[in-house]
């Protein structure tokens, strides 16, 4: 845009007047070879619309066109060059540092969409530089146009008040002689260039065509040092012959020395001896383009000190404002990261202040209601401890005589004796029961911690099928180990996975209705899963959602067999949950149902796909015996025999699998 | 997988032998019962008289070395938490000028509580609430005498190992253990080729039958190692067999 303003000023003023001529072309090439409004009294409002201007202006428009396409051609031509070398050179140049330039871009991306304040000054500079180039040109103009407007004034006045004069000297002339005739002219428009060192004005003076030439015309034409006749622009000349005594005027351009200077040329009809002549005074517009220049240049330079300016000031400006509110950004980032104690800096009362003040009222009641959960937290940790060791010294005390009485009720009469039993029972019961809640609550509290070493789940497996066998063995089921590997290490808390699975598999066992209880192992490179897997009574697939509820039992009318607190699955959860692991259920009324176990293989690991299917693919296992590695524990541990599939039953079409799978 | 059979004959052959230690212990084994809840230690030394033991008690940590000194036990039974002196400092106090075997009581369950006990130099812990018999076991297992005093010289590593004299050495050196990791040290050293699993480490050291806390394992072989290791962040004695357990060094 610049540039392209810039160009104005050079361009030769004849070229419809864009440099110096006045508003738009159109009007302005008309009123261009429109009479000169004094010198015509007869149309003292000469206007472009008036019939003496009409007949000029296509002429005038035509010459312009093709002088313009010429000027164009070669621009083009000009353009073009530069445009393919200026290309092939960032093409070369982009080549070289292509990398660099996409980091650069993607930098300035990056700051782009990051920072607000990167965004604003940009947008800021942008609009400055848009609204600065429209009004600078604007004013460039209107200064162009006005110092043009006025010397043209000028001018049309001294031309007036010099071809008066000639006409005088012409009329006034009694001379006949060729010579001196001669002298006369040239001494009566070298007059007319004005005294002292400086041309005021140039002139062409030429005899106008197609006239009789009478006898003693001995002047055709007479003009200033190098110029010709050919510098008047032939629309001028055709509304100077045609126009009689009016006078016209047109931009042109004419050389000095060795450049070309742009000009007005004003154009008389003047008589001498009876011939007309054109008189053309040129006026030089080097002196109003050189002053013009110098204030577009001021105009530019001052734009460009003011849009740095104003790009200044609005980084100034979103920086007060942005700047706290990247402040509250990072206080934030660091209350988030857990430090409480990290507030923002409040000065002045406002709205930044505000917005501080409120972040620090946020972050304090924050602070304050999460000292009071971990206050909380420790209270709860310290009262489970405590309740622990309160209760569990008398508790022991209490077990150990009840313990005493039992092995000694054989002595006792039959009422004491029974009552001995229920002691020693219910406080067994009991027993289990505190220490699953003070398990419960240890996890509530926030107190569970994980205590991983790498082992071999098929130890801790195994350890728990020969806890079991003895109560398999009381409900007549065997169970099953299905593998296909023979070692498993796990990064693990074995007491934690033993307890799971010791809980899942009593568990089997007790709804598993004396039916075959299967234990399926598989791992996959990112996690190890075990399986759980009864044919007994089942359940409900609203059933399996609750199993790891607590106290939540499936038929709460069922006896309570196996003393179970109601919180064993609810613990098994909470200690896979530890684990980053999942624990889950599917179970079918009268299918039976399968708990599914799957651990990370890696602290920190993430589990994406579980290695065991969690709805059984079919109900026993087929060809288990003969791919995987069989373990049979209960009452019959001899044989392996093939499991036999309940009559009737298929693999549930549905999930019905709940649990921590997120 | 191992099928876990074996471990029926070695149960069996343990329960002989418990009869072999009932015999030697109905000497009267002095135990010295640090606990100052009165209920419970009146209810421990029945179950101890009535399974043949000589119980002492001690109701205040501060007086329990005194105690200690002047009744000479086989066996400390210690209750963790205590009035006066914490029950891990009485440990440490013990172990400073004993060999003893020290079985904790402890109501905490805890990893760090457990670990802490273990670490002051207690063999054996026992969480409350205990059934007399599982106490009585841990009890019974610690009084065990050692295997067979049949003279036998053994070498893990640099180190000489002299089963009968109870006696470990490195290059002349007498190094001092506690009969509990002695027997540790000895179990790995019978059998240099084995990789014990934590577990069966329990069964022959400690005489655990069934579940057990491998804790215990892990921090005595720690022990063990900052006294017979030269560098115990490298240990050359005891190495671990990742996943599996621990198994001597050649």
């Amino acid at each position: 845009m610049v540039s392209d303003i810039k160009q104005v000023p050079e361009s030769p003023v004849g070229k419809t007047g864009e440099g110096l001529a006045p508003q738009a072309p159109d009007p302005a090439g008309v009123q261009q070879v429109a009479p000169a409004q004094s010198v015509s009294p007869e149309h003292p409002d000469a206007s472009p619309e008036q019939p003496d201007a009409s007949p000029e202006q296509p002429a005038r428009e035509a010459r312009d066109l093709s002088w313009l396409l010429s000027r164009a051609r070669i621009w083009t031509r000009r353009g073009l060059i530069l445009v393919l070398r200026v290309s092939r050179l960032v093409a070369i140049g982009v080549r070289q540092i292509r990398p660099g330039l996409r980091f650069v871009w993607r930098s300035l991306l990056r700051r782009w969409r990051r920072s607000l304040e990167f965004r604003t000054v940009l947008t800021t500079l942008l609009l400055a530089v848009t609204s600065f180039a429209i009004v600078g040109a604007y004013l460039s103009n209107q200064i162009a146009n006005n110092l043009f407007q006025e010397r043209l004034a000028q001018a049309e006045s001294e031309s007036r008040f010099n071809v008066k004069q000639v006409q005088d000297t012409f009329d006034g002339a009694q001379v006949t002689d060729q010579s001196s005739v001669i002298t006369l002219v040239y001494d009566t428009l070298t007059a007319v260039e004005g005294r002292g060192s400086v041309i005021q004005r140039r002139y062409v003076f030429e005899a106008a065509p197609e006239q009789t030439k009478p006898r003693n015309r001995w002047v055709e034409s007479r003009a200033s040092d190098q110029l010709t006749v050919r510098v008047i622009p032939p629309e001028l000349r055709k509304a100077v012959q045609s126009g009689g005594k009016q006078q016209f005027w047109a931009s042109t351009q004419f050389p000095v020395g060795n450049e070309d200077r742009p000009g007005i040329a004003v154009g008389n009809m003047v008589t001498f001896n009876g011939t007309a002549y054109e008189l053309y005074l040129i006026y030089d517009l080097n002196t109003a383009q050189q002053t013009l220049d110098e204030i577009q240049n001021v105009l530019w330079a001052g734009g460009a000190a003011l849009v740095l300016m104003i790009g200044a000031i609005a980084w100034y400006v979103t920086r007060n404002v942005v700047s706290p509110v990247s402040h509250a950004a990072v206080v934030s980032e660091k209350l988030a990261a857990g430090q409480l104690q990290e507030r923002m800096v409040v000065k002045g009362e406002d709205e930044v202040a505000r917005l501080g003040a409120s972040f620090n009222h946020m972050a304090a009641s924050l602070q304050e209601q999460i000292t009071q959960l971990a206050t909380l937290s420790q209270m709860q940790q310290r009262f489970v401890s405590d309740v622990s060791h309160e209760l569990r010294t008398p508790l022991t005390t209490v077990r150990m005589a009840a313990e005493v009485l039992f092995d000694a009720r054989d002595d006792f009469d039959p009422m004491n004796k029974r009552s001995a039993e229920l002691l020693y029972h219910q406080v067994e019961r009991f027993q289990s029961l505190l220490s699953d809640l003070l398990e419960i609550s240890r996890f509530d509290a926030g107190a569970a911690v994980l205590d991983a070493e790498p082992q071999d789940i098929f130890q801790v497996i195994s350890h728990v099928m020969e806890g079991a066998a003895p109560v398999a063995a009381e409900y007549g089921s065997e169970v099953r180990l299905n593998a296909r590997q023979k070692s498993i290490i796990v990064e693990m808390d074995s007491r934690r996975i033993d307890r799971i699975l010791r809980n899942l598999l009593l568990n089997a066992l007790e709804h598993g209705e004396g039916k075959p209880v299967h234990i399926s192992v598989a791992a996959n490179h990112e996690a190890v899963a075990v399986s759980v897997r009864d044919h007994g009574i089942g359940m409900t697939q609203a059933e399996a959602a609750r199993v790891f509820d607590r106290f939540w039992r499936a038929d709460p009318a069922r006896a309570r067999t196996t003393g179970g607190s109601g919180l064993g699955l609810s613990i098994a959860a909470e200690d896979t949950k530890l684990h980053n692991g999942w624990l889950q259920a599917w179970g079918r009324k009268g299918a039976g149902s399968n708990f599914r176990l799957t651990l990370p293989l890696r602290q920190g690991g993430t589990i994406v796909k579980s290695p065991l299917q969690l709805e059984p693919a079919d109900i026993g296992f087929p060809g288990a015996a003969s791919e995987g590695q069989m373990l049979v524990l209960g009452q019959d541990s001899g044989d392996t025999p093939q499991p036999t599939p309940s009559a009737g039953v298929k693999p549930a079409p549905d999930d019905g699998g709940t649990g921590e799978e997120p | 997988m191992e099928v876990p059979w074996g471990r029926h004959a070695v149960r069996r052959a343990q329960r002989d032998k418990d009869l072999v230690i009932r015999e030697y212990i109905s000497m009267k084994a002095r135990i010295l019962v640090v606990d100052d809840d009165e209920a419970l230690a009146e209810m421990i030394g029945i179950v101890l008289r009535n399974d043949g033991f000589e119980p002492v008690f001690c109701a205040d940590g501060g007086q329990a070395l005194e105690v200690f000194r002047s009744s000479k036990p086989d066996l400390v039974l210690l209750d963790l938490m205590l009035p006066g002196s914490d029950g891990i400092e009485v440990c440490r106090q013990i172990r400073g000028e004993s060999d003893v075997p020290i079985v904790m009581l402890t109501a905490k369950s805890d990893t760090s509580d457990v670990v802490r006990g273990l670490e002051s130099g207690a063999d054996d812990y026992v969480p409350k609430p205990f059934k007399p018999a599982e106490l009585v076991a841990r009890v019974r297992a610690r009084l065990r005498p050692g295997d067979q005093k049949a003279p036998e010289t053994l070498r893990i590593a640099d180190v000489t190992i002299d089963v009968a004299g109870h006696l470990v050495t490195r290059g002349g050196e007498r190094i001092s253990l506690t009969p509990l990791e002695f027997d540790l040290l000895v179990a790995l050293a019978r059998k240099p080729w084995q990789v014990f699993t934590r577990e069966l480490l329990l069964e022959q050291v400690w005489g655990y039958r069934h579940a057990a806390d491998t804790r215990l394992v892990n921090v005595h072989v720690q022990r063990l190692r900052s006294k017979i290791e030269r560098d115990p962040e490298a240990p050359e004695v005891v190495l671990t067999v990742r996943g599996v357990g621990y198994k001597a060094g050649s």
